[in-house]
Formats: structure tokens, C-alpha cells, sequence
């Protein structure tokens, strides 16, 4: 693995070495041409095969996906009320969206709860399955079969099951946590209300999303501890490393790639993540738990100002452009795509 | 230093282990419980963690609320819809990006690959422009469409790897023997395409399944809710009947945990294989 990864870093530009690797097994192209024109029909009809049928997916993705983000930016520079809508009015405004946004001191509240929000979920899922991960490969068979079954059981739940069910467990006066909480002696928690403050209630939504998010991250990083090699482990054994020596010797090296594509795919689900937020408390109380994504639905779809809804999704888009545009050079470079 | 872990450490490993899955087990063990239990046992300052009797009128009253059978209809017609779309689009779109050589080729799995990443939730307001302008933002089509596109790229991507996997020769081979360029893929590839096939409808069922941001903007008539809107809003729709609420989750939760259940052995290999390796 490292040394592929050093054969293609040190020219920095990925794209020729990876496209020598993957020409090399085919043959070239002209004796394909000196034949086609031979058979010039069955040629065309040949080369044209390849784009007929990738033409259904590119097509729904140009119009689907494609669209739309032409569409967000384009709608973000205009002012689109409900008026405007229904009249099929277009109404440049120039930067006054982003210049509304940007200038509003509660745009930056949100923005940089939703960021510390990101990190913590994604903290907490990494801490999580990494532990559950360590866990099941020092577990004896029967305590790592009742672990995988009960993270199963997680993963399995609907959205908006474990959501509802989270809600019941922190209810006021009949949830199960307070009631746990009053046996063990602590009586303030008589009818206390966790949803009482947005502190409060963006640290349920955060347990919640680790919760579902940490089996995913589990899963994936117990099957690549499973291929660390076990003499490895044996060698540092007998060395008498420590288990903290041990993992940062023989476990992180082999973990570390697939930690970092666990990392970034997990910030790019939690940065934008709704229905928990909005099923939870609808981004309160008073707007404590809104992250970007309430505030876009917020303004857009429940406040008809679709433009500067448009220009806070666009600013959402940027940000996540960014983290892809990472992630998609990280796969890259360490060669998990073979484009 | 002794080769096998010491006896304290298994033990600790053992008891925080049990511990972790307790806690990933508990909210669905409570659910259940919760949905088995009388309404008298639920909205009560007593402590039982173990339900002393058992009920199972919650069910009977969540399929009898109003439109019960609707939301479960409009969910599986939606998850079903955008996954027969997605699964024949995606298979379609692996082929050439698997097997074929072709001019763009390098291109086209950039744009799968981004969108794969594409931020679905951040697109809200396009796609609720776009939708009402064709005058589907309260037609079931609209979500059909929009699940069968945002699993679409997961989809190729995945099948691709899969078709990948196996070895072109076998296909070759068949081909020397005779067999059309499609028989040799219909009949060699095809059937070694299980595992993907599986992954890859896992991950569009969920999806699916699971949306509700779109379901609930635009779905505004109570006749086109998917399970996810209507249980959303059990609060309006349950009050505080929790024993009503946590049936409703056990059953939207059942057809998800049948289907892991069953392909579990595949789920992970497949998802890590798919997702991540590319």
C-alpha cells in the first residue's frame, strides 16, 4: 500500500501515472480503427454502445442533479418571494441574498453551531467505532456476535424510528432516563425537561446521530483491523509493547487510510444533515438547535424567500465542495479508485 | 510475558463489550417493550424495564389510524419505484464503465463518483422549484424520482466495482464458445452479480425508506405522506399515546430489519467493498 501511495506522490499531479497504470492492460485503440473501417456499420454501432447505455443515468443526472445546482445558483441572485413565484417573475437582486445573509449575526450563530455540530458527530462516531471495532476483535465469539447483532439492531432502525424513540427515552415525565435518574436518588430530575435549552438539545440530536452513525464506522473499521497482519501483532508482543504501543505501531498504519475516507464521508452526511434536527424539536427551542440546513428550509420552503434560501444553500454547497474535493483527492492518491 | 491475553483483560474486554451493545440494543429493546406494554403501564412514574404485561392493542389502533394502509402504500410504492429505476439505470451505466473502452470513459466515472457526493438536502429549494414547475411537488412521481437519482450514483458505482471483480475472461471464454457479447454477460457476469445486486438494493431500499426531508416538503396533502412524514408527526397524530408511537416505529422499523437480517453477511462485505474500495 505505501508504496504504491510513494510512487504516485512525489509528482504530485496524480492524473498521468494513474492513467499509464490502467492503459497498460488494454490493448491500444488503432488496431480497433483499422478494423472498424473494415466493418464500418458494426464499428459505429460498436463505439456508440458504451454511451447508449450510460445514456439513461447521465441523463437523469444532468436533470435531476445537474439542473438543480445551475438552478440553486442562479436563483440565489434573484428575489424570489411567493409573489415572484407564482407570477413568473425573474427579479435580479445581484449579491443582496448573500449580502442579507452574511450580514445577519444569527447566520453566523448557525453556521458555527453547525460546524461544531459536524465535529462532534463525527468525534464521536470515530471514537465510538473504533472502540466497538477494537472490542470485537478482542472479544471472545460470543460477546463479538452479541455486539454485532446488537450494532445490526442500531444500523437497522429507521431515521425517524430511533429519532421518536430517543424523544420517548428523554420524555419529561415518563421517559425512561429520568425515571432511571430519580431511582438512582437524583430527585431534581422530577419532570426535567432536556429540551429545555439548544445546548441541551443539539447534545441529544449529536448522541442520537452517533448512535445510528457509529455501527456504519464500526463495521467498516473492524473489517480493516481484521487485515492487519497477526505476526505483527505476535512480534509486538513479544517485544513487550504496551496496548497503546501496540496500536500505534502495528493497528493505526493499517487502519489509517480507511479512518481518514470514514472521516470524510461522515462529515459530508452530518454537515447537512435534517430530519434528526427537525424531527428532534424543529430547530428549537427558540432556534437553539437550527443548523444550516433548518435555516434553508426555514427561509425557503416555510418563509417563501426562496432566493436567499437559495444563496444559503449555496453557501452550504461550497463548504461541502470543499471537504469533497479533499476526499475525492485522497481516494486518489491512496489508489481506492482505480480510475 | 505470557502469549494469551491475561484472564482481567478478557474479562474487561467481555464486560465493556456487553456493555456497548446493551447500549445499541436498548432504544429498539424499549421500543418493542414500549409498544407490548398497556397504556396504563406506559404513563406511569413506576420503574419497570421489563414489561410485567402485554398488550398488543397499540398495533391494532396504529393500522387502524386514519390512512394507516395509504402511508404504507405510498412508501413501498415510492421505495420500490425509485429502486427498480435505479437498479436497472445503475446496471446499464456499469457495464460500459466496468467492461469498455471508450473516449470519456475517465469522465464519467468523475461524475459519478461527485455525484455519489452530491449534497442531495442542500439542493432543496431547486428541486422544489423545479418539481412544482412540472407540477409534481404533490405527486408521489416527484419523490420516485428524486430517490431513484440520489441512489442512482451509489449504484453504478458499486455494481461497477462488483463487475469489476469478475474476471473478464470468464466472459471471454463464453464468447469463444460461441455466445453473443450479451448472452456472455446475461449468462457468466449476471449471475455473479448477486452479492452487488444485493448491497446495492440494501442501500436504495434504506434510502428510500428513510427520506424525509423531501417526503415532507412536498407531500403537503396528508394523502400522499410516506411513513417517515406521518410518523414525524405522531405528536399531532398520537399525542401522547407513546405506546401508539412506538408500535408505529416497530412496524416502519420491521421490513428494514428483515432485510438486514436476512443478507447480513453480505450487507458488510458488500457496503465496505462497494462503498469504499470502489
Amino acid at each position: 500500500m505505501s508504496t504504491e501511495t510513494d510512487a504516485v506522490r512525489p509528482g504530485r499531479n496524480t492524473v498521468p501515472a494513474v492513467r499509464d497504470q490502467r492503459a497498460r492492460p488494454v490493448p491500444p485503440p488503432p488496431a480497433g480503427r483499422v478494423r472498424g473501417r473494415r466493418h464500418r456499420r458494426g464499428s459505429v454501432r460498436r463505439q456508440s454502445l458504451p454511451y447508449l447505455l450510460l445514456a439513461p443515468a447521465v441523463l437523469a443526472m444532468l436533470a435531476l442533479l445537474g439542473y438543480p445546482v445551475v438552478s440553486v445558483a442562479v436563483t440565489s441572485f434573484q428575489k424570489l418571494d411567493l409573489g415572484e413565484l407564482i407570477r413568473h417573475q425573474t427579479v435580479w437582486v445581484g449579491l443582496d441574498n448573500y449580502r442579507e445573509i452574511l450580514s445577519d449575526p444569527e447566520f453566523w450563530t448557525i453556521t458555527v453551531r453547525t460546524l461544531v455540530f459536524t465535529a462532534t458527530c463525527v468525534a464521536a462516531i470515530m471514537l465510538g467505532g473504533l472502540v466497538a471495532a477494537e472490542l470485537m476483535r478482542h472479544a471472545g465469539r460470543v460477546v463479538r456476535v452479541i455486539m454485532q447483532l446488537a450494532l445490526l439492531l442500531a444500523w437497522a432502525m429507521p431515521i425517524i424510528a430511533s429519532t421518536t424513540v430517543f424523544q420517548w427515552v428523554f420524555d419529561q415525565n415518563y421517559g425512561i432516563l429520568n425515571k432511571t435518574l430519580i431511582a438512582l436518588g437524583f430527585h431534581g430530575f422530577v419532570g426535567y425537561n432536556w429540551f429545555s435549552t439548544g445546548l441541551s438539545t443539539m447534545a441529544i440530536i449529536v448522541l442520537l446521530i452517533a448512535w445510528q452513525g457509529v455501527p456504519f464506522a464500526a463495521f467498516t473499521l473492524y473489517a480493516a483491523l481484521l487485515t492487519a497482519p497477526a505476526e505483527l501483532y505476535e512480534a509486538a508482543g513479544m517485544d513487550g509493547a504496551g496496548p497503546w504501543q501496540t496500536f500505534r505501531a502495528v493497528t493505526w498504519p493499517v487502519l489509517r487510510p480507511i479512518v481518514m475516507i470514514t472521516v470524510f464521508l461522515e462529515i459530508l452526511w452530518d454537515f447537512k444533515v435534517f430530519t434528526q434536527v427537525w424531527a428532534i424539536r424543529s430547530g428549537g427551542p427558540d432556534g437553539g438547535s437550527t443548523t444550516l440546513s433548518v435555516l434553508q428550509y426555514l427561509d425557503g420552503i416555510s418563509g417563501h424567500h426562496y432566493g436567499v434560501a437559495a444563496a444559503v444553500s449555496v453557501l452550504m454547497i461550497l463548504i461541502i465542495v470543499l471537504v469533497t474535493a479533499q476526499y475525492v483527492r485522497l481516494l486518489v492518491r491512496t489508489q481506492e479508485v482505480d480510475i | 510475558m505470557s502469549r494469551s491475553p491475561s484472564r482481567g483483560k478478557r474479562i474487561g474486554v467481555s464486560v465493556a463489550g456487553l456493555a456497548m451493545a446493551a447500549a445499541f440494543a436498548f432504544p429498539t429493546y424499549w421500543m418493542i417493550s414500549t409498544s407490548l406494554k398497556p397504556r396504563g403501564d406506559i404513563l406511569t412514574s413506576g420503574y419497570d424495564l421489563i414489561p410485567t404485561r402485554l398488550t398488543i392493542t397499540h398495533f391494532l389502533d396504529a393500522v387502524e389510524k386514519p390512512g394507516f394502509g395509504i402511508y404504507v402504500r405510498n412508501s413501498l410504492m415510492v421505495t420500490l419505484g425509485a429502486l427498480v429505476l435505479a437498479l436497472i439505470t445503475g446496471l446499464l451505466a456499469a457495464i460500459p464503465l466496468s467492461r469498455m473502452r471508450f473516449r470519456g470513459r475517465r469522465g464519467f466515472l468523475m461524475l459519478v463518483l461527485c455525484a455519489q457526493l452530491a449534497p442531495f438536502e442542500a439542493l432543496l429549494i431547486p428541486m422544489y422549484l423545479l418539481m412544482r414547475r412540472f407540477d409534481l411537488d404533490t405527486n408521489l412521481v416527484s419523490l420516485v424520482l428524486i430517490y431513484f437519482v440520489t441512489t442512482l450514483p451509489f449504484t453504478a458505482w458499486t455494481l461497477r466495482g462488483f463487475i469489476t471483480g469478475i474476471p473478464a475472461d470468464l466472459e471471454e471464454a463464453a464468447q469463444v464458445d460461441g455466445a453473443s457479447r450479451w448472452g456472455a454477460f446475461w449468462r457468466v457476469t449476471f449471475p455473479l452479480l448477486g452479492p452487488g445486486l444485493v448491497a446495492t438494493s440494501i442501500y436504495g431500499f434504506i434510502t428510500a425508506w428513510n427520506e424525509f426531508l423531501y417526503a415532507f416538503v412536498l407531500m403537503q396533502d396528508s394523502s400522499h405522506y410516506t411513513l417517515p412524514v406521518w410518523l414525524a408527526t405522531f405528536q399531532t397524530a398520537f399525542g401522547t399515546d407513546w405506546g401508539g408511537a412506538m408500535a408505529a416505529s416497530t412496524l416502519f422499523t420491521i421490513p428494514v430489519l428483515v432485510f438486514f437480517l436476512l443478507v447480513q453477511r453480505n450487507l458488510v462485505g458488500g457496503m465496505t467493498v462497494g462503498a469504499v474500495k470502489g
